[in-house]
């Protein structure tokens, strides 16, 4: 994929999944405010699609936004909540709201900023400026069909696990899951399932009265 | 002339352009291939509905009459007049065509003309939009359910590889590393058509079919997701045209014949592949939303289900959206479990090296009658057995449909094991 592309895709999805964010926070009926939150997560798997986590973009399309939010968009829908009145607030939620979303902007802005890379990494734009001539018919695509872009490019080093030749990324996770971290993931099916069966164990309780 | 030819090569020769032109016209075939596949699975549908029933069936549109009333009423075979009007010679190229296309019969070119009136009347309907109804997301609903299926299809191979000059060429809209995730994925998502066409009708039936459909369409794609565990396992990717490929090579999942399918391993595979294939096309009739399993439409108890408050283009786009679900269902299974574009029996090797253009195009020819098989026996379903209940559905589905899957992982397991 042409880097000036992969750029413009990039800026295109970035765009929507932040215009739909601010969607869930400024939309009053709850179902504008979940559908919103369904075009975010799209949005976002697409950001994934054209990063090369093609898995990673799809778990979020399957598990998000597949099945979470239509049960999310099922509750609101049954229990047919009304448009959400405006909040007759005193100043301490106002306090209160304004210390959390700051230290969670704290939060983001520091990792953002100690990413391998943050200083001396070119960011997408430069990266769009520079191939954009390759698209050019005449250019015949000298450039572009060897340069690729590296990871390097955008921010550094990456972590260790790297790809090897013809190995898909479905494959890598899986690799990586059953074998660095085969212990978490059992220990996390083991309560995944207890949650399953403490469910199924109130539901039939209830039933029974 | 030469400077266009030149300009192109230009064009074709840069890669990026060269990717994006071939996709355009991929992309174009696939669209094409689904839409006339809709129309014409609404036509098998009312032949094989009435085949299966005894009856004439809903196909009976004709030529109007009256447009051939000038050359004498039926008896005096207008089709007669109308060739001798013309001059055209009674037993002609021009005259045996057209009674091959049937229109000296009562029901001319196979009843073909009555999807086209179909098109016609739902357009010309008039569009009623209730006062009571959430407007924009009553309008959105149809979207989300057409949508979806059209979008799933880009990752289905309809024919193999071919290489040219300027590169080589997929024929698959996108060759993704995680093709049948991307199915299950995108036409998840529609329901949050139904969902929504359900809520914003603002009425009791409506509301009752949408969260039905949810219910249904969510339990069931569990179901779907692990019934296909065991194929991968045998595959060992998640590429679906590696996996076309592996079984042109080796033999369909199914029809282990030629290749390394004649092994002892492939043979006792049949087993879990075969509970697979089931559990697979029963999920694939439920997430089409289709008779057995048609809930949320039922009119014994629903009046229409979700769509009753619809009229008009928005009520056919809904129908669209299952007939186009049912194609890409039914593509889905061909691809799986009957080889996809395969021949079989060694023919696609034999063709591609004879040559590769026409290799791709018996391929792709072979893929479509398979589709068109698959096709009828969804409609074959639909027309013998009866509806479930309601809760006969939701047992199926958790109590034996999951349990079976997840047995039938580890049997696949067990034998990929201890069977060499």
């Amino acid at each position: 994929m042409n880097p000036a592309i992969q750029a413009i895709l990039f800026y295109v999805f970035a765009l929507g999944a932040l215009l739909s964010a601010l969607g869930v926070v400024i939309l009053r009926n709850p179902v504008s405010c979940a559908l919103s939150l369904a075009a975010c997560l799209a949005f976002t798997a697409a950001v994934f699609f054209g990063a090369g986590a093609t898995f990673l973009g799809i778990a979020q399309l399957i598990i998000y936004a597949g099945a979470i939010l239509v049960l999310i968009l099922f509750i609101v829908m049954m229990l047919n909540v009304k448009d959400e009145q405006p909040a007759a607030g005193s100043w301490l939620y106002c306090v209160l709201g304004v210390v959390i979303a700051g230290v969670l902007a704290g939060t983001l802005s520091s990792a953002a900023l100690r990413l391998p890379g943050a200083t001396g990494g070119r960011c997408p734009l430069h990266v769009l400026a520079e191939h954009a001539d390759e698209l050019c018919p005449a250019s015949n695509g000298a450039a572009a069909g060897q340069a690729q872009t590296t990871p390097a490019e955008y921010g550094g080093a990456l972590p260790p696990i790297s790809m090897r030749e013809g190995e898909s990324d479905v494959s890598l996770l899986g690799k990586t899951l059953f074998t660095h971290y085969n212990l978490s993931i059992v220990i996390l099916s083991f309560a995944l399932l207890a949650g399953a069966v403490g469910a199924v164990s109130i539901g039939r309780s209830l039933r029974r009265d | 002339m030469e400077c266009f030819w030149t300009w192109c090569c230009d064009i074709l020769r840069n890669p990026t352009w060269f990717y994006l032109l071939t996709t355009v016209a991929k992309l174009a075939l696939t669209f094409a291939v689904i839409l006339a596949f809709v129309v014409l699975s609404v036509w098998i549908e009312r032949r094989v509905a009435g085949w299966i029933q005894d009856r004439p069936g809903p196909n009976r549109a004709g030529l109007p009459l009256f447009l051939l009333r000038p050359f004498g009423s039926k008896k005096a075979q207008p089709l007669a007049g109308l060739l001798h009007f013309f001059g055209c010679p009674p037993d002609g190229h021009i005259a045996r065509l057209c009674r091959w296309l049937r229109l000296d019969r009562e029901i001319p070119i196979f009843g073909l003309i009555q999807p086209c009136l179909d098109g016609a009347k739902l357009f010309l309907k008039q569009e009623i939009t209730p006062s009571y109804v959430r407007k924009f997301y009553f309008i959105l609903a149809p979207m989300l359910v057409l949508g979806p299926p059209l979008v799933a299809a880009a990752v289905i191979p309809f024919a193999s590889e071919v290489s040219t000059s300027f590169g080589d060429i997929s024929m698959c809209v996108a060759n993704l590393n995680i093709g049948p995730l991307w199915v299950f994925a995108v036409s998840g998502l529609s329901v949050y058509g139904l969902t929504l066409a359900g809520w914003s009708s603002n009425s009791k039936y409506p509301f009752l079919g949408g969260l039905r459909a949810t219910a249904q369409l969510i339990s069931y794609e569990v179901a779907m997701g692990l019934s296909v565990i065991p194929l991968l396992m045998m595959f060992g990717t998640l590429n679906l045209q590696e996996i076309v490929g592996a079984q042109a090579a080796d033999g369909w999942t199914l029809l282990p014949l030629w290749g390394n399918g004649l092994a002892v391993q492939r043979w006792a595979l049949l087993i879990p592949m075969g509970i697979s294939f089931l559990m697979f096309a029963t999920c694939i009739f439920a997430e089409a939303n289709r008779t057995p399993f048609d809930m949320a439409e039922c009119e014994t108890d629903l009046v229409g289900g979700y769509h009753t408050e619809y009229s008009s283009m928005k009520f056919a786009s809904f129908f669209m959206g299952e007939y186009a679900a049912m194609v890409i269902g039914s593509a889905m299974v061909v691809t799986l479990f009957l080889g996809g574009w395969s021949i079989g029996f060694g023919a696609d090797a034999a063709l591609a090296s004879c040559s590769e253009w026409l290799a791709v195009a018996c391929q792709f020819a072979v893929f479509l009658l398979k589709l068109l098989a698959f096709i009828f026996f969804f409609v074959w379903v639909r027309w013998t057995l009866p509806r479930f209940r309601w809760d006969q559905v939701m047992k199926l589905c958790w109590l034996v449909f999951i349990e079976l899957a997840v047995a039938n992982i580890i049997l696949t397991a067990v034998i990929l094991y201890f069977v060499k």
